[in-house]
């Protein structure tokens, strides 16, 4: 086997090649490195490759630093794009650009000695990417590789930022156990700030293991097919210190593959839906309390006008009892729309009912209290029937009877409403078992749980309502 | 199917809704064996009142469900017969295959859904 000459093959190498110490002084340069540099080698030998060519820019920076990371670390370096000018022989300064690789040279006891430096003039490239009206096709192949790899190290770092700061989450698991290298911002937010790179999920995120995503992280890793779920449910803790909570993802685990097509790792990325899906669901059940309401007040006003229109012979009397009805019902649901279904005073129940009579037949008084949406509803059906009963069989029948209607609140927090009818007409056997008296028992005993005491007394009726604290004054069940 | 004397639990919130299922189902010649307004007062009923042969059962009671009551009739085999606003829709996965009525429901809706029902479970 002849014996190659290593030192001839580097003269003789086509692109330019050098080689430093540690001092970064020139050891070695081949022709095509002195041809590049417009300065022969007797010139360069023993010389610091900065003091010779001064580069306080950006360009200089890099080279030095990618000069020092291979003398630290005795890896290779590589400079995919670099503008470096270059004086010529006659004088002119040329503006170059160049992809360069430093290659580690060790002395026999393994450390770095010397860098070798081998460049590519890559300014044909740029100049033709300026002139855009050449096709793309004109650059040789080699010039495109080097093109790609420019690319692709200008843009790692861009990525980098971008992928950090993007509104999607993204991290990057490495490994059959799926430690964190890289999580976005929006990534750490969502795991509640978390600092999970180095750790496992399992341990960096110790909630998840029992909902099943490790188990689907060791699929994708192992099968190497991508995952994606859309709203899926995810219990995570995503304020430091706080229990887990529900946040809705749409998420896709894909492999990460090597050169070889290896698995080597899981890219993770999503969008964090939880906001959207909660408004969702609040739409969903507005819309489904709204109808319920609607439905349900349709079935009451059903039900006013059959027992309005039952076993009567009078329809024009029968028109007018079921107008006021159903006009007492609505008012009772404009006080409560303006108080956004909530709650409505007493007062202003009672002040509908009865700001038709004159003070001289009417008195009617009692502290500010608030009722919820169900018993105003309630109350102002009761008091409606009360007051029409009284107007035409009652006390109110009569220009001489009069009516006083008193409330207050018990030292038990009940409401008391006490009806007092006087100098009225004697109570009729219908007045006693009519609609009237039977909404009355249902709504205060049945719906609103209450006690009622009726005394049809010689001169008109006496009726005393209770009504607990926990029906008028607890809040129904809110969506939201 | 005659209905005479047959009883039925009714459990219903609203006064006047229910009000007018009575007398729906007493046009219908039924029974109305027990009725509850309030869901402690419906759990009670459901598990003391003997004999009933089927319940119509409002879904929302202010804010609180009716499942705690349906669960006790279905234990003891009693038909159900839903009542809601929310239609099908409203009724949980575990009780959807239940019969239901919307509100507001006519006459011969009551009295078709119950022979539906009662037909059905013979």
């Amino acid at each position: 086997m002849t014996e190659l000459d290593f030192a001839r093959i580097f003269q003789a190498l086509p692109s330019p090649f050098m080689i430093l110490d540690r001092e970064l002084c020139y050891v070695a340069a081949n022709p095509a490195y002195e041809a590049v540099v417009g300065t022969p080698f007797a010139q360069l030998q023993g010389q610091n490759l900065f003091s010779l060519f001064p580069n306080e820019g950006e360009a200089g920076v890099r080279l030095r630093q990618s000069f020092e990371r291979v003398l630290a670390t005795g890896e290779p370096d590589t400079l995919a794009y670099i503008n470096y000018p270059i004086t010529e022989a006659d004088g002119t300064v040329t503006n170059r650009y160049w992809t360069a690789v430093h290659v580690p040279l060790t002395g026999p006891d393994g450390t770095v000695q010397h860098v070798m430096q081998n460049t590519v003039d890559v300014t044909e490239l740029v100049r033709m990417r300026e002139a855009t009206t050449l096709p793309y096709g004109s650059i040789s192949a080699a010039t495109r590789l080097i093109e790609r790899t420019r690319e692709t190290e200008a843009s790692s770092a861009e990525f980098r930022r971008l992928f950090q700061q993007a509104p999607a989450f993204v991290a990057v698991l490495s490994g059959p156990n799926h430690v964190f290298t890289f999580t976005s911002d929006s990534y750490t937010k969502l795991i509640g700030g978390r600092d999970v790179i180095g750790q496992t999920v399992a341990q960096a995120l110790p909630e998840v293991i029992d909902q099943g995503f490790i188990e689907v992280l060791d699929k994708v890793y192992r099968e190497g097919h991508v995952h994606a779920a859309e709203g899926a449910r995810v219990m995570l803790e995503n304020e430091p210190g706080r229990p887990a909570e529900e946040t809705f993802l749409d998420f896709s685990y894909n492999p990460i593959r090597d050169g070889a097509g290896n698995i080597t790792g899981v890219f993770v990325q999503g969008m964090d839906r939880t906001e959207s899906v909660r408004a969702v669901r609040r739409q969903r059940l507005m819309i489904d309390e709204l109808n319920h309401r609607v439905k349900n007040t349709l079935a009451t006003v059903q039900s006013i006008a059959s027992q309005t229109l039952r076993n009567t012979s009078d329809f024009a009397q029968a028109r007018r009892a079921l107008e006021a009805r159903i006009m007492a019902l609505s008012n009772a649901h404009t006080m409560l729309s303006d108080r956004h279904w909530r709650d409505a005073e007493v007062g202003n129940l009672v002040h509908q009912e009865l700001s038709a009579f004159g003070d001289e037949q009417v008195d009617y008084g009692g502290p500010t209290l608030m009722v919820n949406a169900k018993t105003t509803v309630a109350l102002a059906l009761v008091l409606h029937e009360m007051a029409a009963n009284a107007a035409r069989h009652g006390a109110l029948s009569v220009p001489e009877g009069n009516l006083s209607v008193k409330w207050r609140r018990d030292g038990e927090g009940q409401l008391v409403v006490d009806w007092v009818e006087r100098n009225g007409p004697t109570p009729t056997e219908p007045v006693r078992q009519g609609f009237g008296a039977r909404l009355l028992r249902m709504v205060v005993t049945g719906e609103l749980g209450g006690g009622l005491d009726l005394n049809y007394d010689q001169d008109g009726l006496r009726a005393q309502v209770l009504i607990p604290a926990a029906a008028y004054a607890e809040q129904e069940a809110r969506f939201d | 199917m005659t209905s005479a004397g047959r009883r039925v639990f009714v459990v219903e919130d609203e006064a006047l809704v229910l009000i007018n299922l009575e007398d729906i189902l007493e046009q219908l010649g039924w029974n109305v064996a027990a009725q509850a307004m309030r869901l402690s007062e419906a759990e009670q009923l459901a598990t003391s009142v003997e004999a009933i042969d089927v319940a119509i059962l409002d879904v929302n009671l202010g804010g609180a469900r009716v499942f705690p009551v349906a669960q006790i009739l279905r234990e003891r085999g009693v038909p159900i017969l839903f009542a809601t606003g929310y239609g099908r829709d409203g009724l949980p996965p575990e009780w959807d295959d239940h019969a239901v009525i919307v509100k507001p429901y006519s006459q011969t809706e009551v009295e078709q859904a119950l022979d539906r029902l009662l037909g059905a479970s013979v």
